[in-house]
């Protein structure tokens, strides 16, 4: 009797232990996996970029020796998808974006820089000797890249070589031999690739569309002071209780629209919600504004609250302004307005204004691309008639309405017939040049009970 | 003596037990992610549940078809009292619903209003709103509305940069961009304020103009960040180029 009580706690602790066991191997096993999982993926997307990246620089070497229209059209589409392949890939790898940006960049701008030649070949334009170059450029760094990936490929077939976070327990080595091989190439080749000039296109990643300026801004500079006073009249001086700049950095300046942030502490509202408002150094105009209180009670009509906000924008000096889309969220309501001319509906002149639905106040506003696109144009008139464009579109489109609207097109604006309607149940928009009869854009649009969405 | 010994040879069993209890858990825990969360964020823009006591415009549209159905026989008040409830479970019982008075989705449904509709061929903006205002909470849940904009600007801003990727879910899941990403923390369901930041982001409202970074001076390690272009302070984040 005595003898078996002995051996109840040695035998419980014993199968306790047998437990814990089981339980930790089943968890290395699932380490393990995950482990395996993980590399085996980070493995793929390597083999993956450095095929995409053989087909770039492969590509661009014939794309510089062809001299036919519709081949290089063949060749630069290649470049492009797998330019986009690559890109897309190395940014899933586990590398820092410092340590990667400029490589994606570039592998991004071939991309974008093929579509453009593409364009200008369906245009019917030859290459230009520039051009020529940049493709010549171009070419040099996929081999650059390639040979870098090379290399590492050779130290990945010494098989302690992991893409993966190592296990561990030779952890820390091979951790730190992958930082050396892997990062530091990567790390060489994006210094190199920030050494190659600017690419001088137009399209949707180059730096020039990047890094555009306003136009629509008066010269001269504001300074706190003053564009306090203009937040608070803006805002309406007498609702005002307080406002208060935001800590600016030394690099403020180099935005694209420079501008001083403040919050407005309004009168009879809660402490902690205030407006938010962004007043433009150069000139001094309102870029945004935004009242992020909430919305209960809705009463306004859309109707109403069209009204509300054409009204307040004339209040603001806007004239001309033409509502186009909406959208209906939390209570509110997102009006497009675009800026029109001589019947003509200028797309790049947009202002956003957002109405509250309970009392139809003004909670939001945003004239950034306005100010950034506004200016006086000369509008050619159309070298072609509506029946002439008209031709262009699909015969069994059917057309609900039609006007001449300013589009934009990289950084130029082009004047297109717009015609409006619905093609197989869907909501579309056409814009037809109205200069050369070219078919410039297809918009597809997306409407809901809330409003409507262009794709 | 031998008293103590019985009492302490208790003891060790007990203990031990217990040990075993408790340790087994673990042989059969599986850490439990807070993923499944879609299915209650989707309730966001579902119409609500209207029951006794709420009132409302939607109230007055349910009222309004009971009434022409002659189920109901108040006025259309938009007032959920004793007689709309009383219809409402008329309605229900007459075209084979669970008979509780509540018009949740079944019973909206087949009373014809408006659920959330099927837009355009199912194309729409409800993923990427979702998964910005994930990103939202995960990374700045602690911030003023505005700093919330402004994270979430930063990742429409990257998507149209060409050192990034070009959808909102490669960048969000960039490895090594985002810590909430990595600790999981962009897994939780974001609330109401993130959800409204990612749509008014979304719409266009970038407070940082056009920023591609932002770090939080008191947590950012790494140096290269510190050599950005700093442009603005938002909250308790620096946003710059």
């Amino acid at each position: 009797m005595n003898n078996r009580r002995h051996l109840i706690a040695p035998s419980l602790l014993s199968l306790l232990l047998i437990l814990s066991l089981v339980w930790g191997y089943n968890q290395y096993k699932i380490k393990q996996q995950h482990e395996i999982a993980l590399e085996n993926h980070y493995q793929r997307l390597f083999f993956d970029v450095k095929k995409h990246v053989e087909n770039v620089q492969v590509n661009l070497s014939k794309a510089l020796l062809a001299t036919t229209k519709e081949h290089n059209i063949v060749l630069f589409s290649q470049i492009m998808n797998e330019a986009f392949f690559a890109k897309d890939k190395l940014a899933q790898m586990p590398i820092t974006h410092a340590e990667s940006a400029k490589t994606e960049k570039f592998l991004t701008q071939a991309a974008d820089y093929s579509s453009y030649l593409i364009q200008r070949h369906l245009q019917g334009e030859e290459i230009t000797q520039e051009q020529r170059e940049a493709l010549n450029n171009l070419q040099a760094n996929s081999a650059a890249f390639n040979g870098e990936i090379s290399k590492i490929h050779e130290n990945m077939m010494e098989s302690t070589f992991i893409l993966g976070r190592p296990s561990s327990r030779e952890g820390k080595k091979v951790q730190q031999a992958n930082e050396k091989v892997f990062q530091t190439s990567l790390v060489t080749l994006d210094k190199q690739m920030s050494k190659t000039p600017e690419l001088i296109y137009d399209g949707p990643f180059s730096d020039q569309i990047i890094n555009r300026k306003p136009v629509g801004l008066p010269e001269n500079q504001v300074s706190m002071e003053e564009a306090r006073k203009i937040a608070g009249d803006f805002f309406g001086a007498n609702k005002v209780r307080d406002i208060q700049a935001f800590e600016e950095g030394e690099n403020i300046n180099e935005v694209k629209i420079p501008a001083y942030t403040f919050h407005i502490y309004p009168e009879n509202q809660q402490k902690d919600l205030a407006v938010y408002m962004g007043v433009s150094k150069k000139g001094g105009k309102v870029v945004w504004m935004v009242n992020p209180r909430p919305v209960s009670n809705i009463k306004l009509s859309i109707k109403n609250a069209e009204e509300k906000a054409l009204k307040y924008l004339k209040d603001k000096g806007f004239e001309n302004m033409e509502p186009n889309y909406s959208l209906k969220y939390d209570g509110t309501i997102l009006f497009n307005f675009a800026y029109k001319e001589n019947e003509v509906t200028i797309y790049p002149d947009l202002i956003k204004v957002k109405v509250a639905l309970d009392t139809g106040e003004i909670v939001g506003f945003d004239a950034s691309a306005y100010y950034m696109n506004h200016k006086d144009r000369n509008i050619d008139s159309p070298h072609i008639d509506e029946a002439e464009a008209r031709t262009k579109v699909k015969t069994n489109f059917n057309i609900d309405s039609t006007r001449l609207a300013i589009i934009p097109k990289g950084k130029e604006e082009i004047l297109c017939y717009e015609f409006k309607g619905k093609y197989n149940d869907s909501d579309f928009i056409i814009y037809i040049n109205a200069l050369d009869g070219r078919e410039e854009q297809i918009l597809q649009i997306i409407k809901d009970e809330n409003g409507t969405l262009t794709f | 003596m031998k008293k103590g010994e019985i009492i302490l040879k208790k003891f060790i069993i007990i203990t031990s037990l217990l040990a075993m209890a408790f340790l087994s858990i673990f042989l059969f825990y599986e850490p439990k992610n807070p993923i499944e969360t879609a299915s209650r964020y989707d309730l966001a823009w579902a119409p609500r549940t209207l029951y006794w006591g709420v009132q409302g415009d939607d109230v007055k549209t349910v009222q309004d078809k009971l009434l022409r159905w002659k189920y109901y026989d108040g006025t259309v008040d938009g007032v959920y009292g004793a007689r709309t409830y009383r219809a409402v479970r008329k309605f229900q019982a007459k075209n084979g619903l669970t008979v509780d008075g509540i018009v949740g989705p079944s019973t909206a449904k087949a009373l014809g209003m408006a659920t959330a509709a099927a837009p355009t061929q199912g194309v729409n903006r409800k993923s990427d709103e979702y998964l910005l205002a994930r990103t939202i909470h995960g990374e700045a849940r602690g911030e003023p509305y505005v700093g919330k904009v402004a994270v979430a600007a930063v990742v429409l801003n990257r998507t149209r940069s060409s050192s990034f990727p070009n959808t909102i879910a490669g960048v969000v899941y960039q490895p090594l961009a985002f810590t909430a990403v990595a600790d999981g923390q962009i897994n939780l369901t974001p609330n109401k304020d993130s959800i409204k930041a990612a749509r008014d982001a979304l719409n266009g409202w970038d407070p940082t103009y056009g920023c591609l970074y932002y770090w939080n001076p008191a947590t950012a390690t790494s140096k290269w960040i510190w050599s950005r272009k700093v442009m603005l302070k938002i909250g308790k984040h620096w946003f710059g180029l």
